[in-house]
């Protein structure tokens, strides 16, 4: 389980936090009309600020999802706790290529450990509190129960390890993980193109890691200068792709022109303006590197 | 709008901003047997009714644009309002009675609608509404499949009412894709235009409201459906 004090679940007003290169920037907003948000978020600075652990996952919200809040919110304690271990690890190896083979075998395993912890902390509380009443026993001598159903908990997650010598993100379900290059370039290396509608794949479901996508990338010329992870509620708000793309790209120039810190203090009010258009619960968390900071941040 | 809002709208880094279309389309019954005891007379009544709860209820979700469009079908099939038009331009015209129950050539008509184009990816699932008296008289299975076989018809929120007691049931309850639904049952007037507000407000804040599915089980789930208690004066 997670240890205490280790997951950094933001208020949307806190100040910066500063985790050397790079700043982190984190914003929530609840989607209109729903009483309260499903969507959970972490940034962690490890090893001194050399590298940065950031996660977002959203609760699904309908009514077949009704505990879909804590979902998300252990599947950012769990991703955290297990990234927390690698990000130790991306620095020890640091730009040490013989050794960055071993490390991407470690960040393969990684979804596995935290699907299972996951389901580990779903099972426990739905035993405890069974989501649809007491169960009947059905089964007959010799039968096997059938996997327990936690859709009541389904929840996304976009996670990522971030150093000045690479980058490691995998994504379950949807949701946005985005890179903006020296150049502006967005790029989305673990998108799978527009959805249809508002179906996902979930953390609910069994073996949850077959289905979670990874990305790893070393900085052969220095950190990106903007990384940014989302909930869907914020790309849905566009009316297409590009839309979503060049805010990416308008954050990292913002944050270039007017500094991190005004970009920190206006991103509830952009994020509230999208979940007007999407409807859903909006959730960004980012890291900008001091190379794309105005001077005032610096 | 005030400096401080213009500065924050000016200072947006982004592109344009829309809510998501649901397009709701009505597949109606208009053949001879909807002419017995008024029935197509009462269905026009009902839709027409209804309107303003449906433009309500697509008011109090502004993240969702409700676009609404109808299909009449009897000796075939024809679009009645072809326009996807927004629910607070649309008005409604009297359909009339023409022949047989050609419900397979107006699921057709909805499949290709519901082929991405003309329907956009970016959409919220779009609602089926069908109403009808009768047996269908062409192979609806055919056109059944044919709104399955598109990405919009597979997710789109189904919604059925018997008209009276010769409505074919268990082809209506075909038509819904999910084995916990019923079609609603309308043996009078009344009930027939219960079943159709309800068509036009619960089910369409339901498909207006962003949900997540985890793909484990049917898109549709069981909407909250109105009380069809046996009346007095059921005449169909």
């Amino acid at each position: 389980m997670t240890e205490p004090g280790t997951v950094t679940e933001r208020d949307p007003a806190a100040a910066l936090v500063t985790s050397a290169p790079w700043t982190l920037i984190s914003g929530a907003v609840k989607g209109v009309a729903k009483k309260y948000s499903q969507d959970r978020s972490a940034l962690l600075p490890v090893a001194g600020g050399r590298a940065v652990v950031l996660a977002v996952a959203d609760g699904h919200g309908s009514a077949a999802h009704f505990r879909s809040d804590l979902g998300a919110r252990w599947a950012v304690e769990e991703f955290t706790a297990c990234a927390r271990a690698f990000a130790y690890e991306v620095v020890r190896v640091g730009g040490d290529a013989a050794r960055w083979t071993g490390l991407r075998e470690e960040a393969r395993r990684l979804p596995q450990q935290v699907g299972h912890r996951w389901h580990e902390r779903a099972l426990l509380h739905d035993c405890n509190a069974p989501a649809h009443g007491p169960a009947v026993p059905r089964r007959t001598a010799g039968e096997r129960e059938g996997p327990r159903d936690l859709a009541a908990y389904g929840s996304t997650l976009i996670g990522a390890v971030l150093t000045e010598h690479m980058v490691f993100c995998w994504q379950l379900g949807d949701g946005d993980f985005v890179l903006v290059d020296d150049a502006g370039t967005p790029h989305t290396p673990l998108s799978t193109g527009p959805d249809m509608g508002d179906e996902t794949d979930s953390l609910c479901e069994p073996e949850p890691w077959r289905k979670t996508r990874s990305y790893w990338r070393p900085f052969t010329g220095g950190p990106p200068p903007c990384v940014l992870l989302s909930t869907d509620g914020l790309s849905k708000s566009f009316t297409d792709d590009q839309g979503f793309l060049d805010f990416a790209t308008g954050v990292r120039g913002r944050a270039a022109e007017q500094g991190v810190a005004a970009v920190q203090a206006q991103l509830p009010d952009w994020l509230a303006r999208a979940a007007t258009f999407s409807g859903d619960d909006t959730t960004l968390v980012g890291a900008i590197a001091a190379s794309a900071q105005h001077s005032d941040d610096s | 709008m005030s400096d401080t809002t213009q500065i924050l709208a000016d200072n947006f880094p982004g592109g344009s901003m829309a809510s998501r279309p649901v397009h709701f389309i009505w597949m109606l019954d208009c053949s001879g047997s909807m002419g017995v005891n008024g029935k197509i007379g009462q269905l026009n009544f009902a839709i027409r009714e209804a309107i303003p709860e449906m433009q309500q209820a697509a008011q109090s979700n502004p993240a969702a644009s409700l676009l609404v469009r109808a299909i009449t079908f009897a000796s075939g099939a024809s679009w009645h309002v072809s326009d996807p038009t927004p629910v607070d331009q649309f008005s409604w015209e009297d359909v009339h009675i023409y022949g047989g129950t050609d419900m397979g050539a107006a699921f057709k008509l909805a499949a290709g609608a519901l082929q991405t184009p003309p329907m956009p990816q970016r959409a919220l699932p779009p609602v089926l509404a069908l109403a009808s008296d009768g047996q269908p008289t062409d192979d609806w299975r055919a056109g059944l499949r044919a709104i399955d076989g598109t990405p919009w018809g597979k997710r789109a929120v189904r919604v059925a009412v018997a008209i009276g007691d010769d409505a074919d049931k268990s082809m209506l309850k075909e038509f819904l894709g999910n084995p916990e639904l019923e079609p609603l049952q309308a043996k009078n007037p009344r009930q027939l235009a219960a079943a159709i507000r309800w068509m036009s407000t619960a089910v369409v804040k339901d498909a207006s409201t962003p949900k997540v599915d985890d793909g484990s089980r049917a898109t549709t789930t069981p909407i909250d459906v109105p009380s069809m208690t046996k009346g007095e004066d059921d005449i169909w």
